[in-house]
């Protein structure tokens, strides 16, 4: 599982940050704070040019293209803005798809709790076109659970839906965190979406310049506006 | 409008240029035919002139008399008359005759050349027009002395002195002579052409040649000063006796040159001309998904340039000018590999026939050009056509947003196609059994029909057969995930795979035909002919006609040999009139006891009687009879080749089969009316237990006096029919070479433009975790879907087409049987795969070294 206290990161200007494993983390800031860049080099999709990351006790920094490969299908799992599922498959294949190219059978148990969880049973023979936002994101997240990585990336997650169905996704990500330990990276700007992680990291200029346990949307909002007069506005 | 397409052309060169490619191929070879008939006949023209350079009027006979036998000549006194005319300064009499045909002093084998004549000549000492001259030795003196020309001392390893046999053909006979002398032609040049000469005592080559001394097959006439060629030609007109005229030296240079340039136009013609066609075909599928993968990628800019108020003619025309000019461009660098293509020939074929032709430069002619432009620009326009018209139908709307583009339904393609289908099959099958009298252009009708419904039809069969396939090469998650995209598509994955399928359509076919001719000549050879050995005779020195072959004495030789059971030689000649029209196709033959080629070849009677032929008599295969309305007892008027029309009754019709189809028999006694007394071949049988390998070296001793003629088994018999098939199945092959190149082509950018669609996908599937050797067998894999899906359905076309020919070919007695060559066909799909390997190659890489983030980050 994600760790806890050894996952360092330096990232951006000098950024040293912990993400405890078993938690929800949302890191927002405004655009151009470097959020986005930070869970990049969280996940190994980019390369930081100084300093090291931890993703347990594996160092994501100095790792090859077949090492971070290897990480990504191993140890970490993504939920993208655009769900990003392949047009060709069916939900069940796009769900199954990290196992399958990671070359392993899903645990049936969890794979059940999974379907269920997210509420896709009847769904899972139809293709991304066949399904609503709000479906093929829950499909997203499954592909991402089913695979049970340390930590799970998620990019603006509610970015392309609608508040009800948003609210229905973001929910299920705090219950996967509760219920079943998972760990859960968020990049967000949405101050109602943060307020469902346990923890929110604020950013800007590629520092982090506050962080908040426990965050309400509005308190969330408050200091998202403290922080616009703070660094000049985004 | 225009500035704005042009610019955005520019930026799209790579993927313009893989539709160049197709149309440089088949420009290439459309203009190099020309260039290289052009350019070579230029050097033979060059050729011409430098030989009669000093010739200003001959005196030859006319073209209608040439053919006339005996044919007509000059008398001594004829020659000297010409030679009396005012302003004649030098008049030598013309002594020649062709397939005079030297032997190797080494090995006593006959120097053949490559087509080129093999000439024989008389003198009488040194050429009055200078266009040989003595380079060792003297002129001959004696009957009994030759000199020969350099090229023909070096290929027959003859020097100064030695005893050099010589086939002399108007007496059928080889004879020893010394060789006193050798020649040089004007300019130091060993030949011509790859020619061989002989010269003989000019009396004695007029005997030998003509029967008589004093005799000449025309006249060369040189001119004094201040007197032109045309005026000379006229001086000497009223002396030009009947069947002769008096040409000046350009003139019959140019006549020369015409007929040169006119049976290498041929020949450029018909090999050059299924590349350019083939390239060209496969061409517009390449250039129509290029275009389609343009308007596709631009759709924004179009609507873009609708929504400012281009109107639908602008758009459809801004893409058309696209078209125009990279066809313009692909016709330009075509036309300039052309003309590389026949300066590359030129010098290829001329070393090939031994000829030191003199450089005359490279031609390029209007033609050439204007047919470059011509095709290729029209090829592309019609290729983008479609395209085009697509690119027009783009709302304004789509500027403003992403508007999917979802997949048309295939009903009204696959009723399309249907309609095209059925028809042209219905077609092909009519024409093929001749139903309605229907012919070759009905047969191509439907061919092309049948091949457009099917191309139509493919997108529909994608799935099912591309899906087959997937499941033989689709192996772990990123093979299924590459048949999945191959699937995903299917009017591209047709479109892109049609390109090869109509190469693989063409050789499959081809290769059941010819298949089906060898097995047929196999079965019929070892069932029908009961002969150990067959005596041939090589045509390459002008067809048969009773002047090439071996005499009857020669014959009667080896009836003589032990262990030989029955000889039968045929007589044959091609040049006759029958009916009052053309002969059979298969040559009028004259036999001299039909009663034994009847057993030696298990001739069936089908009417009336298989013996002997009376000398008035005739035999006909039932082909022949049938389709020329004859019956047992009609009397059937024939003129062979001298001796005017005679009637022969038809006394009876034979089974056709493969090898007797379209043929008559005569009877010995028209050999006489034949051009020469010599047969072209005979079939040799041997006494029960004889070894043909025993009797082989005899018979062969006993024509090794006839240089064209060679001794053979059955499997040489063999051999020689289907020698003619393997060459022309080599040139197929090539043709499917070049058809896979640009199906390869076609692939790489279909793939190209998946790739760049699919980026997010990539990045996806990457950032889940796929390995970089994962994408790369993905892209590869679709690419082997796509290569394979085409070649499947061109072989199963092929395998229909080829049926369907071959069974028309049965019914008209070509062929007794069909022949499937599944070794080839597999062969053929084993390519395909490497092609899609091939073809996968770049665009894989291109998809493995994605930047993942960049492919996953939006907008």
């Amino acid at each position: 599982m994600y760790g806890s206290g050894e996952a360092q990161v330096i990232a951006l200007r000098g950024v040293s940050v912990d993400l405890e494993r078993g938690r929800y983390t949302a890191i927002m800031g405004p655009s151009g704070s470097g959020k986005s860049t930070l869970m990049h080099c969280l996940a190994g999709l980019d390369t930081v040019t100084r300093g090291q990351v931890f993703i347990g006790e594996t160092q994501v920094t100095g790792l090859g293209d077949a090492g971070l490969t290897r990480l990504r299908r191993d140890k970490v799992g993504f939920i993208f803005q655009q769900f990003n599922l392949l047009p060709t498959l069916t939900a069940q294949e796009n769900i199954l798809l990290p196992l399958s190219i990671a070359g392993r059978k899903a645990d049936p148990d969890w794979y059940k709790t999974v379907i269920e969880t997210v509420n896709l049973s009847d769904r899972l023979g139809h293709r991304p076109s066949q399904l609503s936002g709000g479906q093929q994101q829950r499909v997203a997240c499954a592909r991402a659970l089913v695979a049970r990585p340390e930590v799970i990336f998620a990019d603006e997650p509610t970015g392309n839906l609608d508040s009800r169905s948003g609210a229905e996704v973001l929910g299920f990500l705090r219950n996967s965190v509760r219920e079943y330990g998972q760990t859960i990276v968020m990049v967000t700007h949405d101050p109602a979406a943060a307020s469902y992680a346990d923890r929110v990291i604020f950013l800007g200029d590629g520092q982090i310049v506050d962080e908040m346990t426990e965050p309400t949307a509005e308190a969330v909002l408050d200091k998202l506006k403290g922080l616009d007069v703070g660094t000049g506005g985004a | 409008m225009l500035r704005a397409s042009l610019k955005s052309l520019f930026s799209r060169k790579l993927r313009l240029t893989l539709a160049i490619v197709a149309i440089v191929l088949g420009v290439s070879f459309l203009s190099g035919a020309f260039v290289l008939s052009d350019s070579l006949t230029a050097r033979f023209e060059k050729l011409l002139r430098s030989i009669n350079q000093n010739v200003a009027v001959q005196v030859m006979p006319t073209e209608e008399a040439a053919d006339d036998d005996p044919q007509p000549l000059l008398t001594q006194q004829q020659v000297d008359a010409l030679a009396q005319v005012p302003g004649v300064a030098t008049a030598q009499g013309d002594v020649t005759a062709l397939g005079v045909i030297p032997f190797d002093v080494r090995d006593g084998k006959p120097v053949t050349t490559q087509g080129a004549p093999q000439i024989g000549g008389g003198v009488t000492g040194d050429d009055p027009f200078a266009l040989v001259s003595i380079a060792d030795g003297r002129w001959p003196t004696a009957e009994t002395e030759v000199t020969i020309s350099r090229y023909t001392a070096e290929q027959a390893h003859a020097a100064v002195g030695d005893r050099l046999k010589v086939y002399l053909p108007e007496v059928n006979e080889a004879r020893e002579f010394t060789l006193v002398g050798i020649v040089a032609y004007e300019g130091d040049r060993d030949s011509l052409a790859g020619e061989t000469l002989i010269l003989f005592q000019e009396a004695f080559a007029q005997r030998t040649f003509y029967g008589a001394e004093g005799r000449f097959s025309g006249a060369y006439l040189g001119t004094e000063p201040g007197v032109t060629q045309e005026q000379l030609r006229d001086r000497v007109a009223p002396l030009v006796p009947a069947g002769f005229e008096a040409k000046t030296g350009e003139q019959a240079n140019e006549d020369a040159a015409n007929e040169v340039q006119e049976g290498l136009s041929a020949v450029t013609t018909y090999f050059f001309g299924p590349f350019a066609i083939v390239a060209l075909l496969v061409g517009i599928f390449l250039i129509f998904n290029t275009f389609n993968i343009l308007v596709a990628q631009r759709a924004k800019e179009l609507a873009l340039f609708r929504a400012m108020g281009a109107s639908w003619g602008q758009v459809t025309s801004s893409v058309l000018v696209e078209a125009v000019l990279v066809g313009v461009v692909g016709s330009t660098l075509g036309l300039l590999a052309g003309i590389g293509l026949g300066m590359a020939g030129s010098s290829a074929l001329t070393s090939f026939i031994g000829a030191q032709l003199p450089g005359a430069g490279i031609q390029v002619g209007a033609t050439p050009i204007i047919l470059a432009y011509a095709v290729g620009v029209l090829v592309t326009v019609i290729a983008a056509f479609v395209p085009a018209v697509r690119a027009s139908a783009v709302p304004p709307l789509a500027a403003m947003r992403d508007v999917a583009r979802p997949d048309k339904p295939l009903l009204a393609l696959s009723i399309a196609g249907t309609a095209l289908a059925v028809p042209g099959a219905a077609l092909t099958g009519a024409a093929l059994t001749g139903i309605g009298g229907l012919t070759l252009p009905a047969l191509l009708i439907g061919v092309l029909l049948f091949f457009l419904g099917v191309t139509l039809l493919s997108p529909l069969l994608t799935r099912p057969l591309a899906g087959l396939i997937g499941r033989a090469v689709g192996w772990g998650i990123s093979g299924q995930l590459g048949v999945r995209n191959a699937l995903r598509n299917p009017r591209r994955t047709a479109v892109t795979a049609a390109a090869l399928m109509i190469g693989v359509t063409l050789v499959s076919t081809a290769s059941v035909l010819a298949a089906s001719f060898n097995k047929t000549i196999d079965e019929t050879i070892s069932s029908t002919i009961g002969a150990e050995i067959v005596i041939q005779t090589n045509s390459t020195q002008g067809p048969p006609d009773g002047t090439i072959g071996f005499s009857s004495e020669a014959i009667d030789e080896v009836r003589a040999l032990p262990g030989v059971d029955q000889a039968v030689p045929f007589y044959l000649t091609v040049d006759a009139r029958v009916d009052n029209g053309s002969p059979p196709f298969g040559g009028v033959f004259a036999i001299d006891d039909l009663a034994v080629a009847r057993d030696m070849f298990a001739l069936k009677a089908v009417e009336g009687d298989l013996r002997t032929l009376g000398p008035d008599e005739v035999v006909a295969d039932q082909n022949t009879a049938d389709s020329r309305g004859w019956s047992v007892g009609d009397a059937i008027p024939v003129e062979l080749n001298k001796g005017g029309e005679r009637p022969y009754r038809l006394v009876g019709v034979y089974e056709s089969t493969p090898i007797w189809t379209d043929t008559m028999i005569l009877p010995q006694a028209a050999v006489s009316n034949f051009n020469g007394p010599l047969a072209f071949q005979a079939y040799v049988s041997l006494d029960d237990g004889t070894d043909p390998g025993t009797v082989i070296p005899e018979v062969e001793s006993i024509m090794s006096d006839y240089p064209l003629v060679t001794v053979g088994d059955r499997s040489s018999l063999i051999d020689q029919f289907t020698s003619f098939t393997d060459i022309a199945l080599g040139i197929i092959s090539v043709l499917l070479g070049v058809a896979i190149v640009i199906a390869l082509l076609g692939i790489l950018n279909t793939l190209l433009l998946s790739i760049y669609e699919r980026t997010r996908e990539l990045g996806m599937l990457r950032a889940v975790g796929m390995s970089r050797g994962g994408v790369t067998r993905m892209v590869g894999t679709e690419s082997v879907v796509m290569a394979v899906f085409g070649c499947v359905l061109g072989i199963v076309m092929g395998i229909a087409l080829g049926v369907a020919i071959a069974t028309a070919l049965i019914d008209r007695d070509f062929l007794t049987t069909i022949a499937i060559p599944w070794v080839s066909l597999i062969v053929f799909v084993l390519i395909a795969v490497v092609a899609g390997v091939l073809a996968a190659l770049w665009p894989a890489r291109r998809a493995a070294r994605l930047n993942v983030l960049a492919a996953i980050a939006y907008e």
